[in-house]
């Protein structure tokens, strides 16, 4: 086990290097000027040419690279063009936040979605089954930001139970859970349900119940573990996804993560916050789905590294 | 200064909703009882050399006090100068008098010195802040900027309480330069934690803040402009326009500029809470002057003739606006609201067209060589001059803000003499014959001056909406029982 961790952590490194190239070359070839961003409108000629110079931005690109490169290595992400903070810094204070509310939508996701799909593979077809499916459909097919301010209008401006946007309590953790977790949800359900079909058809159940076992223990004791494998697939795609920060619905609820802070580094081309996001979420999924790895294993004893 | 409003999409679909929820009628609470305004994204830094947008701005401005300040209606008063004189040196030479008995909110006393020092930090290169031009009329002060002087002559410290500036050329606009948010004035020795916890004169003092989520003030019991009414301020950070207008409906926003597709439900349903002002700041498109069909002035002129302004004001932007006939808001000296507009006439702007030897109007813009970007400008000053020589001076262009790269001897002779002028009334006659001048060139297509259209919550008292962005410093705002 520990070998397997360490040779996975080995094989990110290629990984985290390729991220870094391509997310450096992708942000020189894209238009806009890091400096336009910096002195705002009506700026005179002289200090931009200042600002550049000393950002390194004329240097040859491979010049730069190396720069950043050796500072990633050492672990200096840099200071932002834009607030002169540490950048390290301002992705320590937003992802504690992204973290929470995914986690949050993760845990509404999965108890939701794995109840909704383990109760609709029991009789397909059935009542609770048209139910769930077309509810994972109205989560599947409606857009993130209308849920968002759909969620708002309802239970912030009508009914006044929840604060609209803002961070502070569970109070202000529920609609935006609920909003970022509502897709999971619906994809959680089918795929649950269509994996829980499959094993439900197969001998061993048949055996189960031959040998008299109670319904609810061959459906959870024998069919559900057996279906978790893809379950948790899908499950561990999107926490790593959720972990990497959510633009839109971070933006509609005011929520202070990782997402938003993309969002508006690459709305001012602040070049060194851009990259050392895309580093950090990169390092997160990478280790996110080295995590989903290991649980397979553990969920199914069939599967092994070694 | 930047960017048009972002008009929002999302709001059609929500409007159903939202209908709904009107008809529900006014349960609201009194709401808390601290005063709560808002930003759409982080300040870049509470020291005050880094504001280069209006965010920052206004957080520096309830922070920190220049030398001048400007009201809400854009009136330039005393700050932390009680008072100066311009002339002497053929109106190079300013004298400003601190006023007596000023404090930071360390305790330390205001000083003639710190003044200086906050002058220098702003100018020195290695502050990297972006926005040392309003500084930059002062002797020696651009010298030092590039680099290439140890100090800036043009600053001289009369003992603890007078500073004399001397210009590198008459600037009539001068105090007006020192009321913006980057000539703000901040302790000496620099506090070296000045960008996260600021140490100013102001009337509030920060006491958190989270980035990307708010920023918390306690008044300033000391200010010495009058200690605010309220105990707290909150400044939250809530980017989507449509969230704001749930959080302003919940009761959790002292005011909100009311999102431009919520315009026509706001004015139907909350007449009362409704404030509207013209606003400084001007909606155009920026014609290039240099390229193509664009350099002849009467391809511009038919530009200006084939827009129909006042119906997009009046269907797209629910009449939160006037149409412009000129650069300089009607709310400034020198802006002229009788001249005749460009009215609307597409056969005219054919007729030009063919005059200029375009037969067929479309033929430029399929050629390529049309080159048109939609601007607004945001006054960074309450002047006519702040809608002129950033504008349309020859040495402005590009990102100096002539985008329209229009350039004109007489008008930048006109504009260096108006800036030269001490005489009011004289100043403004010359920016009213620029301007002229200017809209006949038609080196913009002319669009409109915005009217801010913004709600304060019934039981706000004392707040009233600022035509300036740091014209407003929530001293007189409380919540006032209904």
């Amino acid at each position: 086990m520990i070998r397997l961790v360490g040779r996975r952590l080995v094989a990110t490194v290629p990984t985290l290097f390729g991220v870094l190239v391509v997310a450096f070359l992708l942000l020189n070839v894209a238009p806009g000027d890091p400096v336009a961003a910096m002195v705002g409108e009506r700026a005179d000629a002289a200090t931009i040419a200042r600002l550049r110079a000393e950002l390194h931005l004329d240097d040859p690109l491979p010049v730069q690279f190396g720069h950043y490169v050796w500072g990633a290595v050492r672990g200096d992400f840099g200071r932002s063009y834009i607030t002169q903070r540490p950048i390290a810094r301002d992705l320590e204070e937003r992802f504690p936040k992204t973290v929470q509310l995914a986690l949050a939508a993760m845990a509404f996701a999965a108890l939701a979605g794995i109840t909704l799909g383990v109760l609709s593979a029991i009789r397909p077809g059935g009542a609770m089954d048209r139910v769930a499916m077309l509810l994972s459909y109205v989560g599947v097919s409606f857009p993130v930001y209308w849920v968002g301010l759909l969620l708002i209008l309802l239970f912030a401006v009508m009914l006044r139970w929840l604060p609209p946007s803002g961070s502070g309590g569970l109070a202000y953790l529920l609609l935006p859970a609920l909003t970022l977790g509502m897709r999971s949800v619906a994809f959680l359900a089918r795929m649950t349900r269509a994996a829980m079909l499959e094993v439900l058809s197969s001998d061993f159940i048949r055996t189960a119940r031959a040998k008299g076992l109670s319904e609810a223990a061959v459906i959870m004791r024998h069919g559900f573990r057996n279906a978790l494998i893809p379950v948790i697939t899908v499950l561990g795609l999107d926490t790593g996804s959720y972990l990497t920060g959510s633009i839109l619905t971070e933006t509609i609820f005011g929520w202070p993560g990782l997402g938003r802070y993309v969002l508006s580094a690459i709305e001012k081309r602040d070049l060194p916050a851009i990259q050392g996001s895309i580093l950090f979420m990169s390092l997160v999924f990478v280790l996110v789905n080295l995590v989903t790895d290991l649980v397979y294993a553990n969920a199914d004893p069939r599967i092994a590294y070694d | 200064m930047p960017a048009l409003p972002r008009s929002s999409h999302l709001l059609v679909t929500v409007t159903a909703v939202a209908t709904l929820v009107a008809c529900r009628g006014d349960r609201e609470s009194s709401g808390r009882a601290t005063l709560s305004y808002y930003e759409s994204y982080d300040p870049r830094s509470l020291d005050p050399a880094l504001s280069t947008d209006v965010p920052t701005g206004e957080m520096v401005t309830l922070t920190y006090d220049g030398l001048t300040q400007f009201d809400a209606d854009g009136h330039l008063l005393p700050a932390l100068a009680d008072r100066w004189t311009a002339g002497g040196e053929g109106g190079r030479r300013y004298v400003f008098h601190l006023r007596a008995g000023v404090k930071f909110h360390d305790g330390t006393p205001l000083t003639a010195a710190a003044v200086r020092a906050s002058f220098l930090h702003v100018l020195d290169p290695t502050t990297k802040g972006g926005r040392p031009w309003p500084l930059y009329p002062i002797a020696g002060a651009e010298a030092y900027a590039a680099g290439h002087s140890r100090d800036v002559q043009g600053i001289e410290v009369l003992g603890d309480t007078a500073l004399v500036f001397t210009l590198a050329e008459p600037l009539a606009i001068f105090p007006k330069f020192l009321a913006m948010p980057v000539a703000s004035v901040v302790p000496t020795p620099l506090p070296g934690s000045l960008r996260e916890r600021p140490v100013g004169t102001g009337p509030w003092r920060l006491v958190t803040w989270q980035h990307d989520d708010y920023l918390r003030f306690v008044r300033n019991p000391g200010y010495w402009g009058g200690a605010p009414a309220a105990e707290t301020l909150t400044v939250r950070i809530v980017p989507e326009p449509l969230t704001r207008a749930a959080e302003f409906e919940a009761g959790r926003l002292s005011v909100l500029e009311v999102p431009f597709g919520e315009t026509a439900r706001w004015r139907r349903e909350r007449p009362g809470d409704l404030v509207e002002k013209p606003a400084l700041r001007v909606v155009y498109v920026a014609l290039n002057n240099r390229r193509g069909p664009l350099r002849d002035v009467r391809v511009r002129q038919a530009i200006n003739r084939a827009v129909n302004v006042p119906e997009i004001l009046a269907t797209v932007y629910g009449r939160r606006g006037i149409p412009s006939r000129g650069a300089i808001p009607p709310a400034l000296a020198g802006s002229d609201t009788t001249r005749p507009r460009y009215d609307y006439d597409p056969g005219a702007a054919r007729a030009l067209l063919a005059e200029a030897g375009y037969r067929r109007g479309r033929e430029a813009a399929r050629k390529g060589e049309t080159d048109m970007v939609i601007l607004d400008w945001w006054a960074d000053y309450p002047d006519a001059d702040n809608f002129l020589y950033p504008l349309f001076y020859s040495g402005s262009f590009g990102p100096g803000g002539n985008y329209a790269f229009y350039s004109d001897p007489v008008t930048d002779t006109m504009l260096l003499r108006a800036r030269r002028t001490t005489d009011d009334a004289a100043r403004t006659d010359v920016y009213r014959r620029i301007d002229e001048r200017v809209y006949r060139a038609a080196p913009w297509l002319y669009l409109w001056f915005p009217t801010d259209l913004w709600a304060r919550r019934p039981e706000l008292a004392g707040w009233d909406v600022p035509v300036i962005f740091n014209g407003q410093r929530w001293t007189r705002a409380r919540v006032a029982p209904r």
